[in-house]
Formats: C-alpha cells, structure tokens, sequence
C-alpha cells in the first residue's frame, strides 16, 4: 500500500517524487496550467448541494486533528436566511510537532484557495478569514500574494465567478494571529478573531449555528480545504480508493480513514519533513522509506503521532497503522495533525514530559480553573521529578490530575487539557519504570542530551 | 408545572432556565463562582459541575444520564430532568476545583477582609478537602490600586471574571480586563485608565474572594463582628434597597441589597460612600439658641420652651396664618405628618412646604439598566404626601420656590417657622432662603452646622436616617419603609421625636416616644399597610451568603 501519485504535493516537489530544492512557488498561471480552478470550474457547475454530497460520499475527514467529518460539518448549516454566512480557514497550526500547512501556504496556496472557493459556492458562504499563525510572516505575505492573484482572475471579489453569494460578492482575507495556541481551537479562534481574548467558547451552540459574529459559520482546516478541489475535480471514488478505508467490524456509519495525508516528521531521523502518504501507512514504512530511517546509532524508542497533544506511542509500537484509529489501537488520544516527532533511545521521557506539561502550562488560556491551576500543577511536579526532588506519590497525583481535568471528563469548556492529560499520562504509563527510577534512585539512567536542549 | 430533580429533591421552574438559577429559586445550593445572576455566564469556574440525566424522547422519554459531568449554570432544564450534585463523580470534581483554586491562593484568611463572608472559605469547609497535596512554590501576584475606591489582591483572585462582566455589561466601561495567561492571568487595568466609574463599588460585592478590596472599608472591621441592618437609600431619590453593616453605633459600610424591580444587584459609589457625614466630626449635639447676638447651647428643656415661646409670640401678634414648617426631603414621611401636625397645633393656618429639592445634573442610565438619579434627595414626594394628609389637598402644600416667593412677599404674614435641613452636602443649603426669612423667629432643625443654622434663634440637634425608622417615596412613587439601624447620636433626636415632644411641650398631646407604627396607624389609609418592609428573611441573612453548618 503506497501512494501511486502526488496528491496534495502534487506542484510541490517532494520525495520520491522530486527533489525538496526544486521547490518554488506555484502562482495563478502554473497552478492552472497543471489542472488547478479545475475542481472549482467542475464545482461552479453543480447545484451547491450537490457539491455538500460529494464531500460528504468521500467522507474526507478534517485534517486539523479532531477528525470529523467535512462533508457533515457542512451540512449542520442552518438554512439560508439572506443575512451573512462566514468561511473561517484555521491556519493556526500552532501544535507543536505539526508543519503540514506550513508547505501548502509557502508554495502552493493556490490549492487552498480553490478549496475556499468551492465551499463558499457549496455552503453559500460569502466571507472567507483565513486565519493564519502570527509567527508565519512569510507564509501570510505568499497567501496574500495568492490571493491577490485570485482576485485580479476573478475567483474572489466583483463580478467574481463564483457570482453574488448572499447578496455579497464573495471575499477572503487573511487575519494573522498573535501567537497563542489556544486560537487554533476553533471557537477560540473566532474570539479571536472578532478582536476579543482567545477564550473558547462553550458549546453549543456549534459555530456553524452561531460562530463569527454570531452567524452561521464553518471552520475548516487549511489541509482539509486543500483536499477539496482534488476531490470535485476527480470524485469520491477516486478519493475513497486511497487510505486504510473503514476498520473491520464497524457500522458503515462510522467515519473512516480514507484518502492521502501529509504526515510532518521530525526529530531523530535522518530526513525530517513533511511526506505525503495514504492513511493507515506504518510508522515504520514512513521513518524508513520516506525519511531514510532512524539517524546513526539511533534507536527508536518512542513517536509522538500527531502533535504532542496525542500523547505517545511506546518502543513496542513501532509499526502503529497511521490512521484514524490509531487512539484505540494503541492507546493514544488520536491521529491528530499527523505531525510526528520519532524519539531515539538516548531521550529523557521525563524531560519530554516536562517539557510537554510546560507547554500547556505556558499556553492554557487560564479560562477554566481546572486546567488553568492544574497544567501548572503538572508542571511544577515534572520539574520537580526531572530535577530530582519527585516521590512515588508525586507520580500517583499526577495520574489523578491526568485523569481528572479536561473535556472529556467534562470539567473544561475545551480540549486543552486533554492535550496536557493524554501527553502526560501516555508517557507516565508507557514509560512508568524511567520515571520510578527518577523518583526512587533520584537519577535516571538515561542521558538529558534530548528534550528542552537539557 | 414542569420540574426537574436535584439531588431527590422536586424543584419546580417556568420558562427557560438554567439548572443552577432553578436550584436556587428552590433553596437547592450548588456551589458556583463566576456566575451571577446579574452577569452573562461564562461557565469557567467548573465547580458547578453535576451529573445530569435526562429523558431522551427517541428512547421512550427513559432517563438517560449523559457521560460528561455538567455545568449546571449552562445547562438549561428540561422537565423529567435529574441531576446529581452530590454524586461520587460531582464531589470528586468540587473537591478537585477546589484544590486546584487553592493551589496559588496565598491562604492569607487572617488579614484578608472577605474572611468570613468568602466563598472560597465556605465552599473549602463545605466541598473542599482539609489538606492540599501541593507542595511547590505558589506563584506571588501583586498588589495593586486600581482606582479611587477599589484595590486588587491579585494573588487572591480566582479567575472568575466576574467583575470583568460586570464592567462591560453593567456599567459599560470596560476599565476591567483579564491580562496573561494560564496560571499567571491577572485582572489588571489600562495604563491610565483607572476604575473610576460611578459603580466602581460593585466589584467589591460581587468578587467573590478577597481579591477586590473597598479601600472605604479595609482593615477597618472584622465581618463576623457586623450587624445587618436593611434599610433605603437615603441620599437620593433612587429609593436603592441597601444594607447597613454597622457595630458599637458605627456604620461600617452600606451594601446593596437584592431588589428585582429596582437596583436589582447594583448601588452607586455615591450611595455607597454617602453615609459619611452620619459620623461627620461637625455634627450637631446640643440644642442651642440665639442669646445675645451669639449660639448659646443649652439642655433641650430650654430649647423646646424657647422655640414654643418664640412660635406663640408670632401667633399672638399676628394671628392664625403667620406660622410655617418647611419639611426638608431628606426627612421620613412620617416625621414629615408629625411635624406638620406640631406647626398645625399652634397655628391652623401655618404655611406647609416642601424644602429644597437638591438636583445634579441629569439622570444617567447605564447600559446594565442602571439608573443614577439627578435629585439627590431620598424623600420629596412622601414629605409632600404626609404634609398634604396635615393640610388638606395638594393646594394645602407649597414648593419650595413657591414658600420663597411667599416669604418674600411684603404681604407676608409669616412671622416664625420651623425649618427643617438634614443634607449631607452643602448642596441643600439655600443662600435663598436665608436671605427670604430674614429677622423672622427661626426654629431649625439640623444635623450639620450651616449658614441657616447659624442664624436660628432656636437649632434643635436632628439625626440621619440610619438613626431613625421611617419611609422613603423614591423617584418613582414607590413607598419604601426602612428601619433604624444605629443609635442616635448622643444630644441628638430625631425629627419625628422633636414634634412629638413639642406637640407634648404645647400641652397638646401626652409625651411618647417616636414610632413609626404608631405614626403610621395615625395617618391612616395606605400608611398602614401599603409601605413595603424588607422581608423576614432580608433582615436576617446576609446577600448570597449562607452560613456554614459545622
């Protein structure tokens, strides 16, 4: 099972389909000379229910880490009232360990934008917000730049050929952000971007019920929204013969992995970057074929799957199926961004964990008393252990407090939490003998090279 | 009537509500911190959480409890409803919140001014654990003056934004905010731009710890020591329902009391802060009288003599019609009759008038409903009304621009009065009415010293409404009653006390004490039952506080 042919990097030269130097940025006149606008031109001519259907029969899942499904986030819209309905693209991608979006907006943001295009004209969405991470100076000013061009080719603004949309003609913006991770939570991002503090918001109602400036609202991923010209332009069949495709034994109902994905890998392997992969690829086949195996003397040790809010896979887990369904399968939160990051044996998991538990702790919005006061917590002991000062007990609490706070048990408005939870209870219990030789011996037998630059 | 279940217990409700809004119409407590009536709900402090089932009507209406814990003051209610605020699940999360509450609050109770009316220490006894497993350093916030009224204890604060809403949505001024993130968040101001709106105040009394400090009230006295008095506002027309905390005699601070149809949750800075001149230094202690070219104290006896003696003379000399009372709003209804009746006693035809109306400026509403109302005096409307029930009809009764007009008339036949001042500021003193009463015999009836004061032949020592009981008509006609909260200062009487005892003086009634029962059975009509009295429970409870079962 491998992907026969580029899909999302398609005009974006990637291993083993080219060489990463040759990478250039795509503008309006390559990217439709290599087939772009064409899903869009296809789409322009279809009822925009119709446009609804095929991303739903694709079952495109989101790609921005929770996983649900596109195609019926854009069926919860309310009927068409005549007032204003938003398109909000989250290009926040602030999870550590994750930089899929990253390539799509340096050189081919052209593919997003067709994908923007085809849902306004699917959803009747007449403003789309790109919002992009504060730190991407470069990438803002390359969508910008696209933009620019898609206006002067009439996809977006007067006499657009997407025609009037709610009696607007339809307009993208790019919105930069200002640097907080909690504004790539979706409903923190539309405070955000309504100019007030990044608190998320508590739900429901749903964004796309209410979400920026209380109107109808969808809020999609920056690779999910990618995703949707290839598919219009080459159909859910297409899309659906790609990926792992539904698990054995569960109802048609339940979502799937189909479809490529880019994975973003980094740490101790020899060619960090991002790859693009059917669904469900090994984790072995894609640190040995894409990214020339583990560096020299390296042995693999642990993976963080998607993002350090997944949680991480174990020495044992080295073949773990990338796919949606990796949570259940080997205990982690998910497949999240796909941003993995391959630690080698000479890491100190728990310095990873402290160093993870100081992240949430640095970016916990504050708005919830649990995770504001508990992700310090955690922090506070991992640093203690780390430095020497831990007892059994210490790692006791720290099992509660990973248990106790977050959505999921419900004691928090969002997810954050859960990220700090799962991360810190997955390398707890995975690697439970390092950590009780910390607090025990008061040493580890590990070096402090990896992790925080320790 | 639909009805929902808390804890076994069957809680009926009308319309759309929230779990917690219906638990607390029921006398059902679920602990909760950042909400507040008052307040749009944020649902961030997370110790409301419950479990909740409800019927699902695709399953038969069977109850069907949902998997997450629930915010109770944001889930709304739906009939069949039940919810579980002391389940295993819910109490391991009030304790946790609690903990985690506690984890960088500096636990300074013993010099912290909300100890004993605070939240956070109720709900440690109540939902809390005895101990914290914490044992790493806490985090120091500072300390800091935000405006002319209010200080902020930052360590203290725990985050749940409360006085942030209310300075967006009530008053509409927005000073307030929340700064940082995750465990170092602060609420803090702009730079240069102070709280210093005209309900400032208010942040005090809904912060639910110590973190919002009244610099009025600091350090001054333990709360367990103060004794509740519910009382009105007495300083302008609002008719506010407000607390006297008081003890040993000493107002300590006022606070809103909970009123749906007026202030609801709300008093001005102005309300708040204007009970100072109750123990102004200056105050009047001694009756005194004009004794040759100079105030001459004396005991009250003479006073009363005096001040007869001189009223008879005019009386005397000029006949029926050359007395008058002017009766100052800042007075209670009732003492306003009794006064009107002790003028009438002596003289059938005395003048009655009202006395200066003080106004500031204009009305402001604020965007929370709030009115702040430009008449600065609690009573003009209930003065007029008992002294119309002496008199006899509206045309018994002049305004006080009218009673000037009168006095200034050369056919004027007044020749002695009883006026009547009471005002906290200067702002009630008339340069007016001076100059208009001229030589004539001058009974006045003061609290502070003041222009008219100085040149009364006879000035009787009055009190401030927090030292009296009586009724308020506020500036929408509604007849308020409130009680005494402090006693009168030593030397001192009330007004309604000082008829009395001339009307006793005169020969025209036995002596009695000052009651406003009594006076208000005298009146008749609507005085005797449609003055609206805080309830039972007002009087005896503090605002929102519930006191803990050990």
């Amino acid at each position: 099972m491998a992907l026969s042919e580029p899909v999302l990097v398609k005009r974006i030269p990637t291993p083993p389909w080219g060489d990463p130097a040759d990478r250039k940025y795509v503008g309006y006149d390559h990217f439709t000379a290599t087939g772009g606008y064409a899903g869009l031109k296809k789409s322009l001519g279809m009822a925009p229910k119709a446009v609804v259907d095929v991303v739903k029969d694709a079952e495109l899942r989101g790609r921005g880490g929770a996983g649900f499904p596109a195609g019926m986030k854009w069926s919860f819209l309310p009927p068409e009232d005549g007032g204003r309905r938003f398109l909000t693209v989250n290009a926040d991608e602030s999870e550590p360990g994750t930089f899929k979006d990253r390539l799509l907006l340096d050189f081919d943001p052209h593919l997003l934008l067709e994908g923007i295009a085809i849902s306004m004209h699917a959803c009747r969405l007449d403003t789309a917000y790109i919002y992009i991470r504060g730190e991407y100076h470069h990438q803002a000013k390359t969508l910008q730049k696209a933009i620019d061009e898609a206006y002067a080719h009439k996809i977006f603004g007067p006499d657009s050929i997407l025609g009037l949309i709610n009696n607007f003609w339809p307009q993208c913006y790019v919105h930069r952000g200002a640097g907080a991770y909690i504004c790539g939570e979706e409903t923190g991002l539309l405070e955000s971007l309504e100019g007030k503090r990044g608190w998320p918001r508590i739900k429901p109602p749903f964004p796309a019920v209410a979400g920026a400036f209380a109107r109808p609202t969808i809020i999609n991923n920056v690779e999910t929204l990618a995703m949707v010209g290839p598919i219009m332009e080459r159909g859910a069949a297409w899309f659906k013969s790609m990926g792992k495709g539904r698990s054995e034994g569960v109802p048609p109902t339940a979502p799937a992995s189909f479809g490529p994905k880019l994975f973003g890998v980094s740490g101790h392997v020899q060619r960090p970057g991002v790859y693009e992969e059917e669904l469900g690829i090994k984790l072995s086949t894609l640190i040995d074929k894409y990214c020339g195996g583990m560096r020299p003397g390296s042995k693999f040790k642990a993976a963080i799957p998607g993002g350090i809010s997944m949680g991480v896979l174990g020495p044992d887990q080295w073949d773990a199926e990338l796919d949606f369904d990796i949570g259940k399968k080997y205990s982690c939160l998910g497949l999240g961004t796909a941003g993995v990051i391959v630690m080698d044996q000479h890491t100190d998991m728990v310095a990873v964990a402290r160093n993870i538990a100081r992240f949430f702790a640095h970016e916990s919005c504050g708005q919830c008393t649990p995770c504001r006061e508990g992700t310090g917590w955690m922090y506070k002991i991992l640093s203690r252990i780390e430095a020497g000062g831990g007892t059994l007990d210490d790692l006791d609490l720290l099992l509660e407090l990973s248990g106790s706070m977050g959505a999921l048990p419900g004691t928090t408005i969002c997810g954050l939490a859960d990220g700090a939870n799962w991360a810190v209870r997955t390398i707890l219990n995975k690697f439970w003998a390092e950590f009780e030789a910390r607090v025990s011996q008061r040493r580890s037998k590990v070096s402090l090279a990896a992790a925080g630059g320790r | 009537m639909p009805s929902i279940t808390i804890d076994g217990r069957q809680c009926n409700y009308e319309g759309k509500k929230m779990i917690l809004q219906v638990a607390q119409e029921n006398g059902v407590e679920i602990p909760h911190y950042c909400y507040h009536p008052g307040l749009s709900i944020v649902a961030s402090c997370r110790i409301c959480l419950a479990e909740v089932a409800q019927p699902n009507p695709r399953n038969g209406n069977k109850l069907e409890l949902i998997p997450k814990l629930m915010p109770t003051c944001q889930t709304p209610v739906a009939d069949g409803m039940v919810v579980y605020t002391r389940s295993p699940k819910a109490i391991a999360n009030q304790k946790a919140v609690m903990e985690y509450l506690l984890i960088n609050h500096p636990l300074d109770c013993p010099v912290c001014d909300q100890a004993g009316e605070c939240h956070l220490q109720d709900y440690s006894y109540k939902y809390g654990r005895a101990e914290s497993r914490f044992v790493d350093d806490k985090i120091k916030q500072p300390k800091k003056d935000i405006g002319p009224h209010v200080l902020l204890y930052a360590d203290r604060c725990i985050m749940c934004s409360r006085c942030v809403r209310f300075t967006k949505e009530v008053s509409g001024t927005a000073e307030l905010g929340v700064f940082g993130r995750g465990n170092r968040e602060q609420i803090d101001v702009f730079p240069g731009r102070p709280l210093n709106n005209e309900l400032s105040g208010n942040v005090v009394d809904i912060c639910p710890v110590g973190a919002l400090l009244d610099k009025d009230f600091l350090f001054t006295q333990r709360v367990w020591f103060l004794k509740a008095t519910p009382s009105i506002d007495g300083v302008t027309a609002s008719g506010d329902h407000i607390r006297i905390d008081h003890n040993d005699g000493l107002v300590y601070r006022i606070k809103p009391r909970t009123n749906a149809d007026g202030n609801k949750w709300w008093i001005s800075d102005e309300i708040r802060y204007g009970w100072k001149f109750v123990h102004a230094q200056e105050r009047l202690r001694v009756p005194q009288r004009q004794q040759l070219g100079g105030m001459v104290e004396c005991d009250w006896k003479t006073a009363y003599r005096e001040a007869l003696a001189g009223l008879r003379k005019a009386v005397k000399e000029k006949g029926p019609g050359s007395l008058a009372v002017m009766v100052s709003p800042m007075l209670a209804s009732e003492e306003a009759y009794l006064l009107g009746k002790a003028v009438r006693a002596l003289d059938e035809q005395a003048i009655l008038a009202v006395g200066p109306v003080p106004v500031v400026g204009e009305d402001k509403t604020f965007p929370g409903g709030y009115t702040i109302y430009a008449e600065k005096s609690p009573n003009a409307r209930g003065v007029r009304q008992a002294l119309e029930l002496v008199g006899g009809g509206a045309e018994s009764v002049l305004d006080f621009p009218v009673f000037i007009k009168s006095l200034e008339d050369k056919q004027s036949k007044t020749a002695a009065m009883i006026l009547t001042g009471g005002y906290p500021t200067p702002a009630g003193e008339s340069k007016e009415l001076v100059k208009a009463v001229g030589k004539r015999f001058m009974v006045t009836l003061d609290v502070l010293p003041n222009a008219l004061a100085s040149k009364a032949n006879v000035l009787l020592p009055g009190a401030t409404w927090v030292e009296k009981s009586g009724s308020f008509v506020n500036v929408k006609g509604k007849t308020q009653g409130f009680m005494q909260a402090i006693g009168v200062l030593e030397g001192a009487r009330t007004e309604g006390q000082i008829a009395l005892d001339l009307l006793a003086e005169m020969g025209a009634s036995e002596p009695e004490r000052y009651d406003v029962a009594t006076v208000r059975e005298r009146m008749g009509g609507m005085w005797v039952s449609g003055v609206a009295m805080p309830s039972a429970a007002e009087s005896a409870v503090r605002a929102e506080m519930s006191y803990v079962e050990l």
